[in-house]
C-alpha cells in the first residue's frame, strides 16, 4: 500500500509543470481566449513531442503505454495552467479506439494522435441533455455502403478543430459508436460562447450524414458499455483538471493573504482568512485523494473503479468550485477583475463540472452501486 | 502508487478476522472487570499496544497492521479495548519524555489495563487556550501540592492515574510556566464528578484537586517543560484510526439504505425518492473520500513517518464530515432518526463514542468531535500557520508576553 507517486511519476509531473509554466502562461491562455480557433497548433505539436498525447496509448501504436495515474498527473498540471484545447477529448477517443477499434482503425488514428497530427472530439449529449448513454436519440440507419446518421448533438467540446468525431447513435441493434469525418456532408455546426472561453462548445446537427461501414467502432449495439467506460475515464480526468485549478487558486490565495495588508497587518493573520484558506486546503487534499484513488482503481481494474470515478467527479466538482470561488473572496475586488488571472481557473473548474457527467448523474450511479 | 494490500497485510487481516470470530465475546460487556478481561485478551493476542516498542511490552507492529485490526474490529462490531488515552498517547509520551523508573513503573500496567489512565489538561477557563490553565502545583520539598479543577476528563471515575498539566511558575509567560506530572487519582485530594453530556451519557467528568499530592519522581521531563511535552502528546492523539472509523460509517450507511427501503414516501420506498437518492449519493461519496484520505495518511505512517501538522487536516476532515453525515441521515429518517432507544433493526448503529447507539445518539455525539482534541477552529489555526505558512495572528496575550 503506497499512496505516493513513484519517482517516474513525480518526474512526469514536474516536467509537465515546468513546460506549462513556460509555454502555457496565463498570458498565453488569454491570447487563446481571443483566438477564433481557441487552441495553439504549435503547443499541440510540442505536447505531442513530449509524449503527452500518446501517454496512455499502446507502444505498438506510437504511445507510451502508461496508465490513468500518469494521465491524471498530466491533467492536474494542465488544469493548473488552465490549458485550453482538445487534449483530453482526443486522448479519450484514442483510448476508445485502442480498446474497441479494428486494426485498421488503430493504424489510421493512434499514431496520428500520438504524433500530434490528429485531434478528436466526442459527442456525449443528445437533444434531451441526458448523460445516460442509453438515452441516445440520434439515429443510425443502414445504407448499402454503411450508415447514415441523423440527430442533434449538443455542447460538443472542440468539435471545430477535430479530425475525427466519436458519435454514439441508435442503430437497429442498439446504441452503437461511429467515427465520423467532421467535414462530411450533412454536418452543421452552431458554435456558442461558454462562460469559460477555454472550453469551446458547439451544437452539431447531423442530417443524413454518411458513414462508411468500416468506420463503426465496436460491434453494433455494443456502444453503451464503451461509452460508460469512456465517461468513467473522462470523469476521473476532468476531476484531475479541476484539482489542478484548485491547487492554483489555493496557491494564489495563500500567497496573496501573506502580503496583502489591512488594518496594519497581513490579512492571512486574520482567522476569517486563515480559516478559509485551511478549508480550501482541506478540500484540495481530499480532492487529491479522490482523484488518485479513482485513477489507481481504473488502472488496477478494482471492483469499485466505476464508483470511485463517479465519486471523484462529483466530489471534486463541488470542491473546486468552492476553492476557486473562495480564492476570489480572499482577494476581494481585485479577484473579480478580468485582468487578474483567478477567473481563468474558476471558470475552467466550473466548465468541467458540466462535462463527462454532472454531479447529479454521478451521484445516482454511486447510489445504484451501493444500494444495489 | 499502489493501493493494493501487500500479501503479508492480507494474511494478517485473515488471521485477525479468524481470531476475532473465534474470540469475540458472546454477550455485551457490562462490568469494568469484563471489559478489562476482554482488553487483556486483545493485548495477549497482539492487538493492543501494537505500535509500542517491544522493550516496553508493545508489539512493534506496523501502522498498517494496527489499522487493519481496528478495521476488522469495526467490521465485526467487537467491543473496543479500554485505556485508549493511555495507550494512544500518554504511554508514548512517557516513552519519549519519561525517566527509566517511570517507564518501568507505569507502561506495562497501562498496556494490560491493570491501571486505567485519564488526561487532566482542559479546565473550565482553559480549553482552546490551554496554556491559560490555572491549576497550580507547588513545590513542597519531596512532592508537589496540586490545587485546581480539570474538566472534560474521559474515563475519570475509572481512572487510576492521570497525566496532568499544572502551573509551576506564574511569573513567566503563560506557556513557559507549565509542568507535566503523573497524578495518582486514588487519593483523598482528588474528587471526580461525572458530567452529563447532551446525549444523556456521562463519559466525561470534572476533576477537583484539593491539596492533592504529585510525587517528584512523577514529574515528566524538566520543570516548566510541560507545554512542549503537551504539544507532542497532542501530536500522538491525531492521525491513526483511519480505516476502522470509515468502516463504522460504511456499516451505518448500509443500515441507512435498509431503513430507506422499509420507510415509505408517497406509497413508495424512500430509497426510490430522487431527492433522497441525491442526498445519499453525495453522502456516500464524502464517506469514501474520507476513506481515500485515510489510506493516504496510513501509507505515510506505514513508512514510519510521524504525523505532523498535516494530521490536523485529517481530524478536521472527518469530524466535520461526521456532523454532515448524521445531520443528513436524520433529515432522511425523520422521526425514526430521533429515537434514543432502538426498536427497529435499522435504528441501531455504531456511534463515534465507540458504543452501539441509535442514529440520534450518533447525531448528538457528532457535535463532540469538532470540539475535543483541539476544536476545528484550533485545527484551522494550526493548518494556516504550520502547513500554509500564513502569518501568526496578533494576539493580546502575545503582546503582553
Amino acid at each position: 500500500m503506497d499512496f505516493s507517486f513513484t519517482p517516474d511519476q513525480t518526474l512526469l509531473k514536474n516536467s509537465a509543470r515546468s513546460f506549462l509554466d513556460e509555454h502555457c502562461k496565463p498570458a498565453t491562455v488569454r491570447l487563446l481566449w481571443d483566438d477564433p480557433r481557441g487552441e495553439s497548433p504549435a503547443l499541440w505539436k510540442e505536447m505531442a513531442q513530449l509524449g503527452w498525447l500518446g501517454l496512455s496509448l499502446p507502444e505498438a501504436h506510437g504511445g507510451s503505454g502508461l496508465g490513468m495515474v500518469e494521465t491524471a498527473l498530466l491533467l492536474e498540471e494542465l488544469g493548473r495552467a488552465a490549458y485550453p484545447g482538445p487534449l483530453w477529448p482526443t486522448m479519450l477517443v484514442a483510448s476508445a479506439i485502442a480498446s474497441h477499434g479494428t486494426d485498421e482503425q488503430k493504424k489510421r488514428w493512434l499514431p496520428a494522435v500520438a504524433s500530434g497530427d490528429a485531434r478528436a472530439a466526442v459527442t456525449l449529449l443528445d437533444s434531451d441533455l441526458d448523460w445516460n448513454p442509453d438515452a441516445v436519440s440520434t439515429r443510425a440507419d443502414k445504407t448499402p455502403t454503411g450508415w447514415q446518421l441523423s440527430g442533434l448533438k449538443r455542447y460538443v467540446a472542440w468539435g471545430h478543430v477535430a479530425d475525427v468525431l466519436l458519435v454514439p447513435a441508435r442503430a437497429p441493434e442498439g446504441v452503437s459508436l461511429f467515427l465520423v469525418d467532421p467535414s462530411a456532408a450533412g454536418i452543421g455546426w452552431t458554435p456558442m460562447m461558454n462562460m469559460d472561453p477555454g472550453t469551446r462548445l458547439a451544437d452539431l446537427k447531423l442530417d443524413r450524414v454518411p458513414v462508411r461501414g468500416e468506420d463503426r467502432l465496436g460491434a453494433p449495439g455494443a456502444g453503451t458499455p464503451a461509452l460508460l467506460s469512456l465517461l468513467r475515464r473522462g470523469a476521473a480526468g476532468a476531476a484531475a483538471e479541476m484539482l489542478g485549478a484548485s491547487r492554483r487558486c489555493l496557491d494564489m490565495a495563500v500567497g496573496y493573504a501573506k502580503v496583502r495588508e489591512a488594518f496594519g497587518q497581513p490579512i492571512g493573520s486574520f482567522q476569517a482568512i486563515r480559516h478559509k484558506c485551511s478549508d480550501m486546503l482541506l478540500e484540495t487534499e481530499n480532492s487529491h485523494a479522490a482523484v488518485y484513488y479513482a485513477a489507481w482503481a481504473l488502472d488496477a481494474g478494482a471492483e469499485d473503479a466505476a464508483t470511485a470515478a463517479s465519486i471523484a467527479k462529483s466530489y471534486v466538482g463541488d470542491a473546486a468550485r468552492k476553492v476557486c470561488g473562495e480564492a476570489i473572496q480572499v482577494h476581494g475586488g481585485i479577484g473579480f477583475t478580468w485582468e487578474y488571472d483567478l477567473h481563468m481557473y474558476f471558470k475552467r473548474a466550473k466548465a468541467l463540472e458540466a462535462q463527462y457527467g454532472d454531479a447529479e448523474y454521478h451521484r445516482e450511479l454511486i447510489l445504484r452501486h451501493v444500494a444495489a | 502508487m499502489d493501493l493494493n494490500y501487500s500479501p503479508e497485510d492480507g494474511a494478517f487481516r485473515d488471521k485477525t478476522r479468524r481470531w476475532l470470530e473465534a474470540n469475540m465475546p458472546k454477550d455485551d460487556l457490562k462490568t469494568l472487570a469484563e471489559r478489562k478481561s476482554w482488553h487483556r485478551q486483545l493485548y495477549e493476542a497482539g492487538y493492543v499496544g501494537m505500535l509500542w516498542p517491544q522493550e516496553y511490552g508493545g508489539w512493534g507492529a506496523t501502522a498498517m497492521q494496527q489499522a487493519i485490526v481496528q478495521d476488522e474490529m469495526a467490521r465485526i462490531g467487537a467491543p473496543p479495548a479500554i485505556n485508549g488515552l493511555g495507550i494512544g498517547f500518554i504511554g508514548p509520551t512517557i516513552i519519549v519524555h519519561g525517566t527509566e523508573w517511570q517507564k518501568q513503573r507505569y507502561l506495562k500496567k497501562m498496556l494490560t489495563a491493570e491501571e486505567i489512565w485519564c488526561q487532566l489538561y482542559s479546565e473550565p477557563n482553559a480549553g482552546s487556550d490551554l496554556a491559560g490553565l490555572k491549576t497550580r502545583a507547588e513545590d513542597a520539598g519531596d512532592h508537589f501540592v496540586v490545587n485546581g479543577q480539570k474538566i472534560w476528563t474521559s474515563s475519570g471515575p475509572i481512572a487510576d492515574w492521570g497525566i496532568l498539566l499544572a502551573r509551576t511558575d506564574s511569573k513567566v509567560a503563560k506557556h513557559k510556566g507549565i509542568s507535566c506530572f503523573l497524578l495518582n487519582m486514588r487519593q483523598p485530594g482528588v474528587e471526580v464528578r461525572p458530567l452529563k453530556q447532551i446525549s444523556g451519557h456521562s463519559l466525561f467528568s470534572e476533576v477537583f484537586m484539593t491539596n492533592a499530592r504529585a510525587d517528584k519522581q512523577d514529574l515528566i521531563g524538566s520543570l516548566s517543560e510541560g507545554w512542549a511535552i503537551a504539544q507532542t502528546t497532542l501530536g500522538y492523539e491525531r492521525g491513526g484510526n483511519s480505516l476502522g472509523r470509515v468502516t463504522r460509517y460504511a456499516i451505518a450507511f448500509h443500515q441507512l439504505v435498509r431503513a430507506t427501503r422499509q420507510l415509505k414516501r408517497n406509497g413508495k420506498p424512500l430509497l426510490d425518492d430522487p431527492v433522497v437518492r441525491a442526498k445519499m449519493g453525495k453522502l456516500y461519496a464524502e464517506l469514501e473520500v474520507q476513506r481515500y484520505a485515510g489510506l493516504r495518511v496510513l501509507s505515510t505512517l506505514n513508512k514510519g513517518e510521524r504525523p505532523g501538522p498535516e494530521s490536523s487536516i485529517t481530524k478536521l476532515s472527518y469530524t466535520e464530515f461526521e456532523k454532515r453525515y448524521y445531520e443528513t441521515a436524520l433529515e432522511i429518517l425523520g422521526p425514526w432518526g430521533q429515537m434514543m432507544t432502538a426498536r427497529e433493526e435499522f435504528e441501531e448503529i455504531d456511534t463515534s463514542s465507540g458504543e452501539a447507539g441509535t442514529w440520534a445518539t450518533a447525531f448528538l455525539w457528532s457535535r463532540a468531535g469538532t470540539i475535543y482534541s483541539g476544536s476545528s477552529e484550533i485545527q484551522k489555526n494550526i493548518i494556516g500557520e504550520r502547513v500554509l505558512g500564513l502569518p501568526k495572528e496578533v494576539r493580546a496575550d502575545r503582546l503582553k508576553a
